[in-house]
């Protein structure tokens, strides 16, 4: 049995600050999607701050410098690798000013570039139409990894520009790799209930790799109620839907992901769901007995 | 072996990681090696774009950025 949906998406995260790929980072999957996640802040500290002093003698230059010759300074003469790195280290008020004017696409990139640390003060005080077209441009690229990070930065505001402007699988695929289950929350929350349950319906009549992913989203939510109110729209769905949902939990290591929303569900929903078929296969019904919520919830409908 | 690795882990990656007590030797070592690889990675990407900005800067500054940014 593989690492769950919570470790797979630690271990993406980590494979892209050492710069390898997921197996090149299988050796830490044995710690647990929250140990993995300090091993990767620990790791993007080392990366970031081995080179800072440089970055931060630049950024006194640009002190010195007007607003309009540093922006035609950095376009001309900077990578995005080099311009997110001094910005890192620029007041972020001044650096939101030199971003407000440079093109969507080096923002982009700088974006990737940018040390996580010291993302929210930058990105919050970045235009909020600005913000919109660089997350645009990141779901154009498929970098959910930056696009996660970029949620966490994001205001209340941004946070209901991007929910209420980006496709339903992008918000889901954004969701898996959002640092802070809070702010997904609140992402999710922005959402009107016709568009909520929208996602959620061709969330689960899509590709198996979106319904586990819509699965971690559901359980990685933190408002009770918010969560109650996803699993109600999955239960709209009809048997054979929920069966394919089962299945796909089953095949990504999400049982507990699965559970979680089946336990959040109105109750002749979670007795419908608890009934279906499938959960007496044997090649099922082992890997829902190993859950302490399974033993929980089963019982109410004499499994 | 593991105390060396970790001797060499600590200065990057912090004094008080417990966690890596529960990662084997060879998972340590593997941790290490990648780690050493991504910064060796990083230097090498902020050299190259350093020297493309400063061939970029008009000569008579050339010098000067050079030195100010350690390159």
């Amino acid at each position: 049995m593989g690492a769950d949906l919570a470790t797979r998406a630690e271990l993406v995260k980590l494979a892209r600050a050492l710069g390898t790929t997921s197996d090149g980072v299988e050796f830490a999957s044995a710690l647990g999607a929250r140990d993995i996640r300090l091993l990767r802040e620990r790791v993007v500290g080392a990366l970031y701050d081995e080179h800072r002093a440089a970055f931060r003698r630049v950024a006194a230059i640009t002190r010195t410098l007007p607003t309009s010759l540093n922006v035609r300074i950095a376009l001309r003469a900077f990578s995005p690798l080099l311009a997110a790195r001094v910005a890192g280290e620029m007041a972020p008020e001044r650096a939101a000013e030199l971003a407000n004017r440079m093109p969507v696409e080096y923002l982009a990139e700088a974006c990737v570039q940018l040390d996580p640390r010291r993302a929210q003060p930058l990105i919050s005080r970045i235009d909020r139409p600005r913000v919109v077209a660089v997350v645009s441009e990141l779901i154009r690229r498929d970098d959910f990894i930056t696009l996660g990070r970029m949620l966490d930065a994001s205001t209340e505001e941004m946070l209901a520009d991007i929910s209420t402007t980006i496709a339903d699988d992008a918000l889901l695929r954004i969701g898996l790799y959002a640092e802070s289950g809070a702010q997904l929350t609140r992402a999710v929350a922005a959402l009107t209930p016709e568009r909520l349950r929208g996602v959620v319906h061709s969330a689960l009549t899509g590709a198996p790799d979106l319904r586990s992913t819509a699965l971690a989203v559901v359980s990685r939510v933190t408002d009770e109620a918010l969560r109650g109110r996803l699993a109600a729209y999955a239960a709209e769905l009809d048997d054979e839907t929920l069966t394919a949902l089962l299945h796909t939990a089953v095949a990504e290591n999400a049982v507990a992901e699965l559970l979680t929303a089946v336990a959040a569900m109105p109750e002749p929903a979670r007795r419908r769901m608890l009934a279906l078929p499938a959960l007496e296969d044997p090649a099922i019904r082992p890997r829902l007995e190993q859950h302490d919520l399974w033993h929980q919830l089963s019982p109410s409908i004499g499994h | 072996m593991r105390s060396d690795v970790r001797d060499l882990l600590r200065p990057w990656l912090g004094e008080d990681v417990a966690f890596l007590e529960r990662l084997s030797d060879d998972e340590l070592g593997q941790l290490c090696d990648a780690l050493g690889v991504a910064r060796r990675a990083e230097a090498k990407a902020i050299a190259a774009a350093s020297d493309e900005a400063l061939r970029q800067m008009p000569a008579p500054l050339r010098s000067g950025i050079a030195r100010l940014v350690g390159r």
